[in-house]
C-alpha cells in the first residue's frame, strides 16, 4: 500500500502541475480540498477523475462518489487498490 | 501625498520553491500556481504587515505587465491537443494574480491588472495615485510582474501608503528605488 500511496502522489503532482512539489510534502491523511490540507479546489476534481480512469481504469460515474473517494491520498489508494481494473 | 513604505524584488533565476519553504512554507496552494503567480505572491509576503491575515478593504492590489498570462497560456495551449489541463486554465488570466494575493492576505480592496506595450513609470505611477482616488483606500501593494517565461521574468513590488515617512512616490524614486 505503501508503494501505491507514493505512486498516486507522484501521479497527483504531475496532473495538478504541482510544480516543485515532492511526495514528502503530502500527508497520507491531509484532506486534498480547503485550505487545511493540499488546498486543491473543484476545478482539480475534474483532473482527478482523469487520472483514476487512465492510470486505474476506475470510472467515477458518481459526483458524490469523488467527495468519498478524494478525502485524502490513503483513501483514494484504498479505493484504487479495491477498484482498479488495471 | 503618497509614500514608499516597503520595496522587495526577485531576482531572475531565483529557485522560487526554494524561496517558498525558506520563508513561507504553509500554503500549498503555491504549488498550484504558474510561475507569475508565484513571483507576485511571493512579493506580497516579503512585503506583508504584522499582524498577518487581518482582512482590510483599505489595501488595493495593482499588478503590471507586459505579458498578461503570456507563459502560462503556453502551457496551457500544449495540453490542449491530448486533455486540456483546467488546473492549468485557471491561470490563463492575467488578473489571477491580483486575486492569488488577494485571498492569501485578505485584503479586500479594490483589485487590478494592467497590461501595458512597455514599462512606464509614468502611467504606472499615474494609474496608482488613481486608485488611491476613493475615501477607502489607504495602502496599495503595487508590482511589475512581467513573466516572459519561466526563467524569464522581471519582478518587483511596492507597499505604497498614503501619508508615512517613506520617500515620495513619484516617478523619480520608482526609477531609483528599482534600480538600486
Amino acid at each position: 500500500m505503501e508503494q501505491l500511496i507514493n505512486e498516486i502522489k507522484l501521479k497527483l503532482i504531475d496532473a495538478l502541475n504541482l510544480d516543485g512539489m515532492t511526495p514528502a510534502d503530502i500527508d497520507d491523511h491531509a484532506p486534498l480540498f480547503g485550505d487545511e490540507g493540499l488546498g486543491l479546489d473543484s476545478i482539480d476534481v475534474l483532473e482527478l477523475i482523469v487520472l483514476l480512469e487512465r492510470n486505474y481504469g476506475i470510472r467515477l460515474a458518481n459526483p458524490q462518489e469523488g467527495k468519498k473517494v478524494f478525502q485524502s491520498v490513503a483513501v483514494m489508494a484504498d479505493y484504487v487498490a479495491a477498484n482498479r481494473t488495471k | 501625498m503618497l509614500t514608499i513604505k516597503r520595496f522587495a524584488s526577485i531576482p531572475c533565476g531565483t529557485d522560487l520553491t526554494a524561496l517558498y519553504r525558506a520563508t513561507v512554507g504553509d500554503y500549498p496552494k503555491f504549488f498550484k500556481m504558474d510561475t507569475a503567480c508565484k513571483l507576485g505572491f511571493l512579493l506580497a509576503e516579503q512585503l506583508a504587515d504584522e499582524p498577518r491575515f487581518t482582512p482590510r478593504e483599505d489595501r488595493a492590489v495593482l499588478m503590471f505587465s507586459t505579458c498578461g498570462s503570456l507563459c502560462n497560456d503556453r502551457h496551457y495551449e500544449e495540453t490542449v491537443r491530448e486533455f486540456p489541463s483546467p488546473s492549468l486554465f485557471v491561470y490563463t488570466l492575467p488578473n489571477i494574480i491580483t486575486g492569488e494575493i488577494a485571498i492569501r492576505n485578505k485584503y479586500e480592496g479594490e483589485t487590478s491588472a494592467y497590461v501595458m506595450e512597455r514599462f512606464d513609470p509614468e502611467t504606472f505611477v499615474a494609474l496608482v495615485e488613481q486608485a488611491f482616488q476613493d475615501s477607502v483606500t489607504a495602502s496599495a501593494l503595487c508590482g511589475w510582474v512581467d513573466c516572459r517565461a519561466d526563467d524569464d521574468y522581471t519582478a518587483f513590488a511596492f507597499l505604497v501608503e498614503r501619508g508615512g515617512n517613506g520617500k515620495e512616490f513619484n516617478v523619480d524614486n520608482l526609477y531609483g528605488t528599482v534600480n538600486q
